[in-house]
């Protein structure tokens, strides 16, 4: 490749620490790919994650187990408490709101580690199944926030085992 | 921009040449905040699912090292529909280099974050110097 390109010839002998600027093609190609890549990545339930994570915003992770009586979700929220937290319910979404706060004040002081992420996040989960909104259930333990939400009596029973008869 | 990329995914622990585990479930490094004040070094660390009691803090030859165990979160019969994050314990380690009072340092646990006060010394505290007037 670098034999089709003339202009790059001998930018390898730059001395060591300095950078040599990006030909404007090779930009272009990479926003380009970038473009691509973004508009193809497909159905994510956290839109927007990796831009908000770039910035170092709290977005938290969420898992979703089932039986065939519930649904269940959990969230990580580490450092935060009950009433900073949020839940609404509708038909089909669950929305988990909330802020977290950085609870150290930084002044007159120095820091040498800051990996923990804060700030307000919301995130909206699609429910798969149809769920008694009445009896939902939100519990914060130790961190980790888990919301039980039972299924409606005939979403239960629309599971149904079909016999395969013999001949 | 890429230099202020802070990963919010569990990142898997550095292993250690410490003894193998024979558990079968990941260990993750927890992120942590490390913030040094006049008298005080503190660090706070996100280890969601852990409590007081999993939580293991040794500091030998000058390497703190914290070690938390997770409860087994188990529902019956239930299968995963979606995950975005493991479960599994934690665990890091720092080496300090400033002596500390031993004795002295505490920590805490509330909402799955472990707070860690390591006071200074007295030999390492910095005084302010009054200055007198001639």
């Amino acid at each position: 490749m670098k034999y089709l390109t003339p202009f790059r010839w001998g930018r390898r002998n730059l001395p060591a620490g300095r950078e040599f600027e990006a030909h404007p093609l090779d930009v272009f190609q990479r926003e380009m790919n970038r473009l691509f890549d973004d508009f193809f990545k497909g159905s994510d339930l956290r839109p927007w994650a990796e831009e908000m994570e770039a910035l170092g915003a709290f977005n938290p992770q969420v898992n979703m187990t089932e039986d065939d009586k519930s649904i269940t979700v959990s969230a990580e929220l580490p450092g935060m408490d009950e009433k900073d937290i949020e839940i609404s319910l509708s038909k089909d979404s669950l929305t988990i709101k909330g802020e977290k706060k950085e609870e150290n004040e930084q002044k007159g002081k120095e820091s040498y580690y800051m990996e923990r992420s804060y700030g307000s996040f919301t995130r909206v989960l699609p429910i798969p199944k149809e769920v008694n909104t009445e009896k939902a259930e939100a519990s914060f333990k130790r961190g980790v926030l888990t919301i039980t939400l039972p299924k409606l009596e005939r979403e239960k029973q629309s599971q149904k085992k079909i016999k395969i008869k013999a001949d | 921009m890429a230099d202020t990329t802070k990963n919010l995914e569990k990142a898997p622990a550095q292993e250690t040449a410490l003894a193998e585990r024979t558990k079968d479930r990941p260990v993750f490094m927890p992120p942590v905040d490390i913030i040094e004040d006049a008298n005080n070094l503190y660090i706070y660390a996100d280890m969601p699912g852990a409590d007081e009691k999993g939580v293991n803090i040794t500091l030998e030859n000058d390497v703190l090292s914290i070690e938390a165990q997770v409860a087994e979160v188990n529902f019956d019969k239930h299968t995963t529909t979606y995950a975005e994050y493991g479960i599994g314990d934690y665990r890091r380690a720092f080496t300090l280099n400033e002596s500390f009072d031993r004795d002295k340092i505490e920590a805490k646990m509330k909402n799955g974050v472990l707070s860690i006060v390591l006071p200074k010394s007295e030999a390492v505290r910095t005084r302010s110097i009054p200055i007198k007037a001639g």
